[in-house]
């Protein structure tokens, strides 16, 4: 009787899989006639992005003009936004000059606050739009090829940096899209170093607070901002992989798919439907969260605190004067203490309460207001903080549900918190050696 | 009755894109890079007065799953049993793409084959005959172009078909590995509980080559050792 | 020649021989198409010199270099 290693012999499985490989020729043999075409478009461009000298400098650019382009470009969509916002609210201000409180509730908290953010809206939808240019172009698998080998030597694999790219146009996709990694180590790995890339929604605080302390210099600290996002992911991986996850990283065996030219329509379609996600936010929880947020900066224990009044002793006040003292030593005060209790709700609402709050207090140019309380190296600190500490509620819950496991889940805030305190702290004591710790002084 | 459709197929092969041309109103994300659907999704069409649930499923090369996305789609196609298996080959990478085909027809599932991205296809310079690929595989094939919404109502005919006329794909090896097949079947049959869940001769594939999940399943049977005599 | 799929230059084509390595990473190579009797060429190194691009069964597939170590090829001509 003819046994399976006399007809397949030592490895039945690899020639079973040439088996299937053999009848597949045969049926080509029949049905597939190929046409020499030389080089195709993907070939020629491939030549350049994957040179070996021009293929990382290709890469940083690439990323570099993602954010270029996004702060860039949205400077008008910006202005076009404020403008109209303007003109509403003086009309409703006329219309509401009557009832001081309805006043307040509508210019302070809805036109203060929520229409306050709405222009920055306009950087994260460009972003997405970015992003969705890169991911439908067919360079997001190039970048997992180029990264690979850095990557590695830190015990990491070159395909989460496929989640890490997403992770620049939310973290939530973006953690989702982890289940793609083989082995679960690694995608542990990738889902807990994600939160630390810089998302859409913290791209508002950032354009609000370098404007206002780092004038000229907006763009260099924005990107900054970004590469400390990135490098503290890749060090957070290390970190896992050298602690709880130990071992080498799952090897790589990646498909790279052909170029396609991005059409205007398909990337501004995907922009849509990610933004939208974003919008039905916005329409919720930042339209609410503004009325909310009015009531707490605009109400205290007292009762309703009249025209500009000292916000301090509003409910805002009071919550933010709670977190407010271990955040001392980076010249934080309560309005920012307030403003990272609400921002857990999602980054931008950081903006948001800081509009509001500003605003009760009677400053409409909340640029030069914050200029005037903090100093250009707590500003940093701030920002630095919201980049890392925990990620958004809706984050959190989507790291539970990908790591199945509170246990995880808790590790990862705790320790966001943590790091986000310790390099915050380090960049105040930095940037307070050079000078910049004065208010008033950049 | 709603019929159940599965989308299958590599990844990066259009299966999203067809499914959001099917479905009305569905919103799959898209993109040019493997591996962008990671669960499974369902939605309804309605074509010829009857309702079809689709699911597309995320891509996988084979059904060895090396992921959990990957696992979704092996375990959809292996425990649920749809009614109808769409397989969507990409027609600019036939020939890998075709081994995912191979392995569902092992399975002998009621596949129809949307052979999509035919404008990358002819770009390459490819020409396939696709009605000889369909009588060469025993599968009815359907030429696409997704991003164009090209062969959709073709693919919904297909689909009915297939679904009126269910018909089990097969597949035949050179006859020393049918011989080793057929050895198997003869002694996996005994087991009858075994082969209602599994088509026997996919299991006979599956043990030949040593696949950890059926050797567990036989373990411990009474026909290990039978079993064990074909290797030996 | 026999040599390593990893030992290949840049448009060198050779012809899968053998395909060892442990078990699951070897079913996936097979799977995708790397089996025996296959036509491969290698495309080019990544900029930093690992992983490597290779063009089997007309299309583009990237491995580490530790990965391609545990494919043989023969090469008509001398390397
Ligand atoms: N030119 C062309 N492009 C196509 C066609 N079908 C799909 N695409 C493109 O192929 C890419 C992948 O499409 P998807 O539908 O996301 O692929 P998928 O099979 O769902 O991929 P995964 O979910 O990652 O497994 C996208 O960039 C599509 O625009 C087609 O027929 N022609
Ligand atoms: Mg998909």
């Amino acid at each position: 009787m003819k046994r399976v290693k006399a007809v397949l012999g030592d490895d039945p499985e690899i020639a079973f899989a040439e088996k299937r490989y053999n009848m597949i020729g045969e049926i080509l043999e029949e049905c597939l006639t190929k046409t020499e075409t030389g080089m195709t478009f993907s070939d020629k461009l491939d030549k350049v992005l994957l040179n070996k000298y021009l293929g990382i400098p290709i890469f940083l650019i690439l990323v570099w003009a993602l954010f270029q382009f996004s702060i860039e470009a949205s400077g008008v969509f910006m202005a076009i936004i404020e403008t109209a916002l303007v003109t509403v609210g003086e009309f409703f201000g006329t219309l509401l000059a009557g009832n001081e409180m309805a006043a307040s509730l509508v210019q302070d908290g809805i036109f203060g606050g929520f229409a306050f953010i709405l222009p920055f809206l306009a950087p994260i939808f460009l972003m997405f739009l970015g992003i969705a240019w890169l991911e439908d172009s067919g360079y997001f698998a190039r970048a997992a090829f180029v990264m690979d080998k850095l990557l590695r030597k830190l015990g990491v694999h070159g395909k989460t940096f496929i989640p890490m790219m997403l992770g620049f146009g939310c973290n939530i996709p973006a953690i989702m899209a982890c289940r793609s990694i083989e082995g679960e180590k690694d995608r542990m790995i990738s889902i807990l170093s994600n939160p630390y890339i810089s998302c859409g929604a913290r791209l508002p605080v950032y354009v609000l607070f370098a404007a206002a302390f780092f004038p000229g210099f907006e763009g260099s600290v924005i990107f900054s901002m970004y590469i400390l996002g990135l490098a503290v992911a890749i060090f957070t991986a290390w970190l896992l992989r050298k602690t709880f996850f130990k071992g080498e990283p799952e090897p790589f065996i990646m498909e790279l798919p052909i170029y396609r030219v991005p059409t205007l329509r398909a990337s501004v379609l995907h922009m849509w439907e990610r933004g939208v996600v974003f919008l039905k936010k916005a329409g919720t929880w930042l339209f609410l969260g503004a009325i909310i947020l009015w009531f707490m900066s605009a109400f205290g224990p007292a009762g309703y605190l009249g025209i500009d009044p000292d916000v301090s002793v509003s409910y805002t006040g009071i919550l933010g004067g709670l977190i407010q003292p271990i955040f001392a030593p980076l010249g934080f005060d309560w309005r920012l203490g307030a403003a990272l209790i609400f921002a857990f709700l999602a980054k931008e609402i950081a903006v948001e309460s800081l509009g509001i709050i500003f605003a009760i207090e009677g400053d409409i140019a909340i640029g030069g207001a914050l200029a005037g309380v903090f100093s250009p190296a707590t500003a940093a600190a701030f920002m630095i903080f919201i980049l890392l500490y925990i990620p958004c509620v809706a984050a959190v819950g989507t790291i539970k549900s990908e790591t199945n496991s509170w246990k995880w889940t808790l590790f990862s805030v705790v320790y966001s918190i943590i790091i986000a305190y310790v390099i915050a702290a380090i960049a105040f004591a930095l940037l307070s050696a050079i000078g910049l710790g004065v208010i008033g002084g950049a | 009755m709603t019929v159940r459709v599965a989308l299958i197929g590599n990844p990066n092969v259009g299966k999203s894109v067809i499914f959001n041309n099917l479905v009305p109103g569905a919103r799959q994300h898209v993109g040019n890079w493997p591996g962008k659907t990671v669960e499974k999704k369902t939605g309804k069409y309605r074509y010829n007065g009857e309702e079809y649930e689709l699911v597309d499923l995320p891509g996988c090369y084979s059904l060895t799953a090396r992921a959990v996305d990957e696992l979704v789609s092996r375990t959809y196609i292996l425990e649920e049993k749809p009614d109808v298996v769409v397989n969507i080959v990409d027609a600019s990478n036939v020939e890998r793409n075709l081994y995912l085909t191979l392995l569902l027809m092992e399975l002998e599932a009621n596949i129809v084959v949307a052979l999509n991205q035919m404008d990358v296809a002819k770009s390459k310079g490819y020409t396939i005959r696709t009605e000889k690929l369909a009588s060469r595989l025993g599968i009815p094939v359907v030429e696409t172009i997704a991003t164009q919404k090209v062969g959709m109502e073709m693919l919904k005919k297909a689909i009915e078909n297939a679904a009126k006329s269910p018909k089990p794909a097969f597949l035949t090896y050179p006859s020393d590995i049918e011989d080793l097949i057929e050895k198997l079947v003869t002694i996996l049959s005994v087991d009858a509980s075994l082969v209602t869940h599994h088509p026997a001769r996919w299991l006979a594939i599956k043990l030949i080559e040593r696949d950890k999940e059926v050797l567990e399943m036989i373990q411990g049977t009474a026909l290990d050792s039978k079993i064990e005599e074909v290797f030996a | 020649m026999e040599t390593k799929l990893s030992d290949l230059r840049p448009g060198n084509t050779a012809t899968v021989t053998k395909v060892t390595g442990s078990g699951a990473v070897k079913r996936r190579i097979a799977d995708m198409g790397i089996t025996p009797g296959a036509r491969i060429e290698m495309i080019r190194n990544a900029p930093l010199g690992d992983p490597i691009e290779f063009k089997v069964r007309g299309y583009l597939l990237t491995l580490r270099r530790s990965e391609a170590e545990d494919v043989m090829v023969s090469t008509e001509v001398q390397m």
